[in-house]
C-alpha cells in the first residue's frame, strides 16, 4: 500500500497554484514544536521598521498596524455578467460604488465610468461573500484589493485603444482594463507559468467568449520586449515587487526569507528593466502606468527616475510624468493617501481604509 | 476558633489578640463567632492599660449579646465598652448605642422578618428604612436581620447601608456567621479596618463569596503568579471585583502580561491590573504593539524601543492613552477593536476544533515562574499550534 513519494522534490500548493521545493527545506508545521526563530515574517518587519520609520516619519505607526491587520477588500464588478442582482444585494448591505460618486461626477476630468468596484464604506469591517455564478455561469464580482484598480483608472483606456499588460498574473488588473469594454486589443504577459494559467481561468470564468477572443495571453520574460515591433496606445507595467503586506502576512515562500535576498537585492534592477521594456512597447504619444504594492522609495520613485534617465540617454525617448494631483483630491474621501511627491502617488494602508500599499506612476512618451 | 478570633493579627501590634480566656467553660460555649469577632477590631485598637478589664468586659457581653439566648442582658456597659473603644470615626454617639440596643432586643426575640417599625428604631430614617425593606423582599432567600448588627459593628452608618443593600440585595442571605468568617478571613488577608470598609461599600458582593473561593483566588496569586502577600492585599483593595471572576482567567491576564508585555509583578500592581478585563487590555496592547511602540523584551529583557510602564497604559484614560502613547484616532482605535474582537473569535472557533485533534499537553510549568524564562515566548495570535500553550481550552 505505498504510495510512490518523490524522495527529491516536494509538490507545493499555495492558492491555486503549484511549485516545487526541495523536500529537506520543507517546514511540517503540524509536527514541529516551535517556530523557526526569525521567520521571514519578522525579517520583513524588522526591515519596513528600518527603513519606512524614516521616510514616512509620523505616519509610519499607522500604516503599521493598518498592514498587520485584516486587509479591506472591493468588489470589481463584472459588467458582462448583468450583476443587477449582485449590486442590489451590495447596495442593501451597504456597499458603494466609489468610482461612480458624486464627487467623481463633479471633478473636471473624466474618470472611466464603466469600471464599478463596490467598497463598503469607512471603519466598516464587513467582508464580501465569495461570488456566485449568475444567468449565463460568469461570475458577478471579482475580490481584490480596491487600491489595485487606481492604476487601471490612472490608465485611462480610451474606446478602440490597444493595451499592453507587462505583469499581468495573477489577472485583477487585467480584468479591470476589460472591464472599462474600450479595448480593441489586449496582450497579457506574465513569466510564470503557473501565473499565466491562473489568469486564464480566472478570465475564462469572468468573459463571455466573444471577449476573450481579443485577450492574447502569453508567458515569457518581459524584459526581453525590446525584440518585438509592436506597439501599444497603452501599456500597464505591474512590476513584482517585495509585496509589502503579504511578506508581513504570509510565511511561505516570503521573500524575505535568506534564501531569497539576492533576489530581493536584485529587485530595483529588474523593475527598471521591465519599465524600460514597457516605454519601448508604447507608441509615441502613448501612456504607461508603472505600478507596485509596495512602499520602498527604492522600488518606486527611484525605478521611475533611473527608468526616465536611461530612456532619455540610451534610447532618446523623452518621457513626461503625469500629474494624477486631481486623482488624489477625488479619490481622497476612500484612501489615505501620502503627501504627494513629484513623481507619482502612493496609497497609504490605514485601519479606517485599509488598502493597499500601491503606488502608481504615468508616464506619457512624447517622443 | 478560638485562633480565629484571638489569633495573632499580623498588622496588630496590641497583645490583646494573644489573651486567651481563662474563664470558665461556660463562657466558650456560650461564646457565639459573629458576636465574638464584632470585638475583634476594638480590641485591636485598645491600647489601653486595662486590657484584662476590657476583656471581662467584653467576655461579659458575649454572654449578653447572643441571638440565641433568651435572657436580657444589660446591654448599657456593653455599649458603653463599646463606644469607648470604638474610633472616633464610626462613632455616631447615642444612635450608635440605640441601634446596637434594638438590634439586640429584636434578636432576643425570635422574629425572622424585617420591619419597617424595627429599622426606624434603629435609627433609620423613614425612606432609608423603606428601601431596606425593599430590598430585603427583593432577595429570593428568607431575609434575615443578622446582616444588619455585623454591618453596624463593621461601621457603616445607615445611610451606607442603604446604599450596600440596594447595591446588593443578595447580602441578606448570608448568614451572620458566614459573613463574620468572611470578614475574618477579609482582615487575615490584610484588608485592615479603612481599607475593609472601603472595599465592602464599592464591592458589597464580596461578602457573598464563600471562604474558600476566596482563598483559592489567593492561593492562585500567591503561588502561581507570586505575588507577595502584600500585593495580594493590595490587588484586592484595587479590584475586589476579582473574587468573582474565573480563576483560569485571572491566570491567562497574568501569563499574558508576565510573558508578553514583560511585566513583573510589582508593575502589575501599580497599574491594577487586574481592574480592566482582558479583552480591554489585549486592545490596548495589541494597538501598541502593531504600531511599534510595544516590543515583547527578549530573554535578556531587552528591547529596540523603550516601552512605556504599564500604568500608563491601562491605568488612564482612553482620551489620554490616545494621545499621549499610542497618538492615534479614536477611529483608528474603534476599528482596531472592531478586527481584534473579529481575529479572536476566529482564533477561539479554530482552537475548539484542533483541541479536539490534539492529545492534552501537560502543564509541566505550573508551579512557579522564575523570573528569566528558558525560551522565548510568543503568545501569538496565530500560533496555537506551538509546543507551549498555557491557555486552558474550553471542552
Amino acid at each position: 500500500m505505498a504510495v510512490h513519494v518523490s524522495r527529491t522534490f516536494l509538490i507545493s500548493k499555495f492558492k491555486d497554484f503549484f511549485y516545487f521545493i526541495q523536500r529537506r527545506y520543507r517546514v511540517k508545521t503540524k509536527w514541529a514544536t516551535t517556530r523557526a526563530k526569525f521567520p521571514a515574517t519578522a525579517l520583513a518587519l524588522q526591515n519596513f521598521d528600518a527603513t519606512y520609520s524614516k521616510q514616512l516619519g509620523d505616519v509610519w505607526p499607522s500604516v503599521r498596524v493598518g498592514m498587520l491587520s485584516e486587509q479591506k477588500y472591493g468588489a470589481l464588478m463584472n459588467t458582462f455578467a448583468s450583476p443587477d442582482d449582485a449590486i442590489s444585494d451590495l447596495h442593501s448591505r451597504g456597499c458603494r460604488d466609489f468610482i461612480n460618486t458624486f464627487e467623481t461626477a463633479t471633478a473636471c476630468t473624466r474618470i472611466s465610468s464603466n469600471i464599478q468596484c463596490l467598497v463598503f464604506p469607512r471603519g466598516d469591517i464587513s467582508r464580501f461573500k465569495p461570488a456566485r455564478p449568475g444567468n449565463n455561469g460568469l461570475l458577478g464580482y471579482y475580490l481584490l484589493d480596491a487600491a489595485s484598480v487606481l492604476p487601471v483608472l490612472a490608465l485611462d483606456v480610451q474606446p478602440g485603444h490597444t493595451v499592453l499588460d507587462l505583469c499581468a498574473g495573477p489577472g485583477g488588473k487585467t480584468l479591470a482594463i476589460l472591464q472599462s469594454q474600450a479595448v480593441r486589443f489586449l496582450w497579457a504577459n506574465d513569466l510564470a507559468g503557473s501565473r499565466t494559467a491562473r489568469l486564464r481561468r480566472t478570465l475564462q470564468s469572468y468573459l463571455p467568449k466573444e471577449i476573450l477572443r481579443i485577450i492574447h495571453i502569453t508567458s515569457f520574460d518581459g524584459r526581453n520586449w525590446r525584440n518585438m515591433d509592436c506597439t501599444f496606445d497603452r501599456v500597464l507595467v505591474d512590476v513584482p515587487c517585495t509585496t509589502d503586506r503579504h511578506s508581513l502576512m504570509e510565511e511561505e515562500n516570503n521573500i524575505f526569507k535568506r534564501a531569497r535576498t539576492k533576489e530581493r537585492q536584485k529587485l530595483p534592477l529588474l523593475q527598471t528593466e521591465l519599465l524600460l521594456a514597457g516605454i519601448q512597447a508604447t507608441r509615441p504619444g502613448g501612456e504607461v502606468v508603472y505600478s507596485t504594492c509596495s512602499l520602498s522609495h527604492l522600488q518606486n520613485e527611484c525605478v521611475v527616475e533611473q527608468a526616465i534617465s536611461v530612456a532619455r540617454r540610451e534610447m532618446g525617448i523623452t518621457l513626461h510624468v503625469q500629474d494624477l494631483g486631481s486623482f488624489i483630491q477625488i479619490f481622497s474621501g476612500t484612501f489615505h493617501f501620502a503627501p504627494q511627491t513629484a513623481t507619482g502617488v502612493l496609497v497609504l494602508p490605514h485601519l479606517c481604509a485599509n488598502f493597499g500599499p500601491t503606488y502608481m506612476c504615468k508616464l506619457q512618451r512624447v517622443s | 476558633m478560638y485562633r480565629e478570633i484571638f489569633g495573632v493579627n499580623k498588622g496588630s501590634r496590641s497583645t490583646c489578640g494573644r489573651v486567651r480566656p481563662s474563664s470558665s467553660g461556660a463562657d466558650r460555649r456560650n461564646v457565639c463567632s459573629d458576636s465574638a469577632l464584632r470585638t475583634v477590631p476594638f480590641r485591636r485598637r485598645t491600647n489601653m492599660s486595662s486590657r484584662a478589664g476590657g476583656v471581662r468586659v467584653l467576655r461579659w457581653s458575649l454572654q449578653c449579646a447572643g441571638p440565641t439566648r433568651q435572657t436580657s442582658g444589660a446591654p448599657a456597659p456593653f455599649s458603653a465598652t463599646r463606644r469607648a473603644l470604638c474610633s472616633a470615626r464610626h462613632d455616631d454617639g447615642s444612635n450608635r448605642r440605640t441601634a446596637a440596643q434594638r438590634v439586640q432586643q429584636q434578636q432576643q426575640q425570635p422574629r425572622a422578618e424585617l420591619s419597617l417599625q424595627c429599622l426606624t428604631d434603629e435609627g433609620f430614617s423613614e425612606p432609608q428604612a423603606r428601601a431596606v425593606h425593599e430590598a430585603a423582599r427583593a432577595s429570593t432567600r428568607r431575609s434575615d436581620a443578622r446582616v444588619l448588627p455585623s454591618l453596624l459593628a463593621l461601621g457603616f452608618n445607615p445611610a451606607s447601608i442603604v446604599k450596600l443593600v440596594q447595591l446588593c440585595p443578595e447580602l441578606f442571605s448570608v448568614k451572620g456567621s458566614q459573613l463574620q468568617q468572611r470578614v475574618g478571613n477579609l482582615r487575615k488577608l490584610g484588608l485592615v479596618e479603612g481599607s475593609l470598609q472601603r472595599v465592602i461599600s464599592y464591592y458589597p458582593q464580596i461578602l457573598c463569596v464563600p471562604v474558600k473561593r476566596v482563598s483559592r483566588l489567593v492561593g492562585l496569586l500567591r503561588e502561581r503568579c507570586q505575588f507577595t502577600g502584600q500585593q495580594v492585599s493590595s490587588i484586592l483593595r484595587d479590584s475586589p471585583g476579582l473574587v468573582q471572576d474565573n480563576l483560569g482567567q485571572v491566570e491567562y491576564m497574568f501569563q499574558y502580561v508576565y510573558f508578553r508585555m514583560g511585566c513583573r509583578q510589582a508593575d502589575m500592581v501599580k497599574a491594577k491590573l487586574f481592574r480592566v478585563s482582558l479583552a480591554e487590555l489585549q486592545c490596548r496592547h495589541g494597538f501598541l504593539e502593531r504600531r511599534g511602540l510595544y516590543q515583547t523584551p527578549d530573554k535578556k529583557g531587552q528591547t529596540l524601543v523603550l516601552n512605556p510602564p504599564l500604568k500608563d497604559i491601562l491605568a488612564v484614560s482612553e482620551e489620554t492613552y490616545l494621545s499621549k502613547i499610542a497618538t492615534a484616532t479614536r477611529e483608528e482605535f474603534d476599528v482596531f477593536r472592531k478586527l481584534l474582537a473579529r481575529e479572536q473569535e476566529e482564533e477561539d472557533e479554530q482552537g475548539e476544533e484542533w483541541s479536539s485533534d490534539e492529545e492534552e499537553e501537560e502543564d509541566e510549568q505550573g508551579e512557579a515562574w522564575s523570573s528569566d524564562e528558558e525560551e522565548e515566548v510568543h503568545i501569538r495570535a496565530r500560533d496555537q499550534n506551538t509546543g507551549y500553550n498555557k491557555r486552558k481550552r474550553k471542552h
